[in-house]
């Protein structure tokens, strides 16, 4: 069975046009046209990628984003039509993985789309455990322990942790961690790692406020201090 | 501000103005009094040394008349006998027309009296008269004697009054400084009264004008007072009025950008699906479907520029402050946006230097600096970044504020830019002197316009000039304040970070970059 996605959008001409455009890529593609609609469907058939439009009648798109995010870690687009910091941080505070800004090019979708499959798919990694102190990271397994106890993380944050962990002790510029983790280019928007990188310290850190674990090296990046 | 509005008063502040306002009219006041009080005590004093004057030489007169009738009187010895109020002396006429003078002061004596006096005392009616001589100011009162016997006259000095009135005079002249001193302390504190709400006021106001629509006088705290409470209150219905204005201008640009996105992305959505079909298609209408992508290209470019600027002009914007390694960003963005190479020189004083700006921003300048160079010369040749003493105030900034400046230049080898067109360049839809005739595939006329409002917005500037080593070729500048992030990390130190190159080394992963490996495509 090929890769499915859900994209949810009230326009029906733009919900139309992105459903050929990523057909033409080989991909099935459900449609969605409310919230509610969105939530049913994703109910009766996960899908493998996510496509929210902000900007919905009834529940808006960060309610279904939360609400497929509480049953689901599938990777999730946000898509808005302003950029301003307020509708993209609270998009990936609802738990996208990433976002679009309309007018989007669909090389621009299909490109993000296969990057988030591609690590949805599988972390790259030969090494079998990672071990920092009390924390521990089985990277083929897709599992994080902390004191022995399993922590839930999406596969965005899971596949970030790893990327840090890989490289313990190297310093990650916000553009490294965007092209690595997220295929972004380098226009990419750094608050997206700011926000991953936040999300990622309330589920590892014991005090997320003083990461013991994901630390911030000012001005360049972020690390993974072992 | 307006000499004659003011009148000499003009150049000064407001408060000096009430300061001095309050000292003069004390000063006029105290010394009004003080001449009012001067010329009163005056004239009594005098009036009543002259009735007492006159009261006697009548009453001595008369007595005289009766003493002298008898023959071979002592006149000399009477005169001393008398309780005078002056000097007396007499002017006898017992023989014939020659009047005898008598006197015990001649400085005092008859002889030494106005004429006009004399004549009157001696023409049968008592007078009285103040005159001067050698300096000193004197008052004789004169009353006839008996049976045209002759005249009787005291002289009296008014030494001792002036000199009375001289130290009154003295005293109000010092009380009237002290009140025009006390009227200035006055008015200070005054005008600090009046100028509190004026200094609030203003403070407001700027907070306004940085953008803080908010920001609102406390219109209780006045509301008692009659004069100040319409001031306040109209003040917070002019702010309420632009932050509505503002507020709707926002909105306005934000429902355009909706209404603008929306189709846009339908059309580039269908326009990548009849891509997919070119090779279908007959060539007319594949010359047809070349043409609208590439103007569709350019159009929602354009669109982008369009609202982010109209973004600027709602005022609708906001600075996102990144704590960057200024030449590491700089590289890394010259690195991304130029496919060929640009050499990057930083002066050595830059490296490692982290730097507190809008760095979305400041890559989106050179950004459009390279591509402006790609568009119009054939490519950048050079960047540099350099640092600089801020000599003069970078626009938007407090004069005391940045003390150091970054130059970040991208410099190119085209035809550079003709002087008259230096300052337009950077003008919405300016393209330079060539006019409108450009080729097939120019930008939207937007981006310098853009750059300079990326510039202005962290208190920098942009400008574009000759270049240094007197090649031909433009260089496109911008200068932005040099705020360095604080000493002290709040995390981890950056000694334990590794040297800087470390980071560009991750930056590279061919196998990521390659972002259309078809990873997630179905069998």
């Amino acid at each position: 069975m090929g890769t499915r996605i859900l994209t949810v959008e009230d326009d029906e001409r733009i919900r139309t046009s992105v459903r050929l455009a990523l057909e033409d890529e080989g991909w099935q593609v459900a449609e969605a046209n409310t919230g509610e609609e969105a939530v049913a469907e994703f109910s009766r058939h996960p899908a493998d990628v996510v496509l929210i439009d902000i900007m919905l009648p009834g529940i808006d798109g960060f309610d279904v984003c939360r609400s497929i995010r509480r049953q689901s870690d599938v990777p999730i687009i946000m898509v808005t039509a302003r950029a301003d910091t307020h509708d993209v941080v609270a998009g990936l505070e609802a738990g996208a993985d990433d976002y679009l800004t309309k007018p989007f090019v669909p090389k621009e979708l299909s490109a993000r789309i296969r990057a988030l499959l591609r690590r949805a798919r599988s972390a790259d990694t030969t090494v079998s455990r990672l071990r920092f102190a009390d924390l521990e990271i089985a990277p083929q397994e897709g599992l994080v322990t902390r004191d022995g106890q399993v922590i839930h993380l999406t596969k965005t944050e899971f596949r970030l942790l790893v990327e840090l962990a890989n490289n313990a002790g190297r310093v990650f510029s916000r553009e490294a961690l965007l092209e690595r983790v997220w295929g972004h280019d380098y226009f990419g928007d750094g608050r997206l790692v700011d926000v991953h990188i936040r999300r990622l310290r309330t589920k590892v850190e014991a005090d997320p406020a003083n990461p013991r674990y994901v630390v911030t090296v000012r001005g360049l990046g972020y690390k993974l201090q072992p | 501000m307006n000499q004659t509005r003011f009148g000499p008063l003009g150049q000064l502040g407001l408060r000096s103005r009430i300061i001095a306002a309050f000292g003069f009219g004390s000063v006029l006041v105290a010394a009004l009094l003080s001449l009012t009080a001067v010329s009163l005590s005056r004239s009594n004093l005098i009036e009543q040394r002259e009735q007492l004057l006159s009261e006697r030489a009548s009453l001595n007169a008369a007595t005289l008349s009766e003493a002298i009738s008898g023959p071979d009187a002592d006149v000399q010895a009477l005169l001393g006998s008398l309780p005078v109020a002056g000097r007396p002396s007499v002017l006898l006429g017992d023989e014939g027309d020659e009047l005898r003078p008598v006197s015990l002061d001649s400085r005092f004596g008859a002889t030494t009296l106005p004429v006009e006096l004399r004549r009157r005392v001696l023409g049968g009616t008592p007078a009285i008269m103040r005159y001067e001589r050698d300096g000193q100011v004197l008052v004789a009162a004169g009353a006839p004697l008996e049976d045209d016997a002759g005249a009787y006259f005291e002289v009296s000095p008014l030494d001792d009054v002036v000199d009375s009135i001289n130290s009154l005079r003295n005293m109000l002249v010092a009380a009237s400084a002290a009140a025009g001193l006390l009227g200035g302390v006055l008015g200070f504190w005054a005008s600090r009264r009046v100028l509190r709400p004026l200094a609030e006021i203003s403070e407001v106001a700027s907070d306004v004008a940085v953008g803080r629509l908010d920001a609102r006088l406390a219109y209780a705290d006045w509301a008692d007072d009659p004069d100040l409470a319409p001031l306040v209150s109209s003040f917070n219905e002019m702010v309420a009025a632009l932050q509505a204005r503002i507020d709707r201008d926002a909105r306005f640009a934000s429902d355009v950008s909706h209404e603008l996105r929306s189709p846009l992305t339908t059309f580039n959505a269908s326009l990548e699906v009849l891509r997919n079909a070119r090779d279908e298609m007959p060539e007319r209408a594949q010359t047809a479907l070349d043409l609208l992508s590439s103007d569709m290209e350019r159009f929602t470019q354009l669109v982008e520029d369009l609202l982010e600027i109209s973004r600027f002009d709602a005022g609708a914007v906001r600075l996102e402050l990144d704590e960057v390694l200024v030449v590491e960003t700089v590289k890394m963005a010259v690195r991304a946006v130029s496919p060929e190479k640009v050499p990057v020189e930083a002066d050595e004083s830059l490296e490692g230097v982290i730097m507190r700006c809008d760095k979305r921003r400041l890559v989106r300048i050179i950004a459009n600096f390279i591509d402006n160079a790609r568009k119009y010369a054939e490519g950048a040749t050079r960047v540099t970044l350099e640092r600089h003493a801020a000599l003069t105030p970078v626009d938007g900034e407090d004069p005391a504020e940045p003390t150091e400046t970054v130059r970040i230049a991208v410099e190119d080898a085209g035809p550079g830019v003709a002087e008259d067109d230096r300052e337009r360049i950077f003008d919405r839809f300016n393209r330079g002197g060539q006019g409108g005739s450009r080729g097939t595939d120019l930008g939207t006329g937007l981006g310098l316009a853009l750059a300079a409002e990326h510039a202005h917005l962290q208190g920098g500037r942009v400008w574009v000039e000759s270049r240094p080593d007197g090649e031909a070729g433009a260089r496109f500048v911008v200068e932005l304040p040099l705020i360095e992030a604080s000493e002290e990390p709040d995390e981890p130190s950056l000694d334990e970070a590794p040297p800087t190159g470390a980071v560009d080394a991750v930056v590279v992963d061919p196998e990521l970059v390659a972002t259309d490996r078809p990873a997630g495509s179905p069998p």
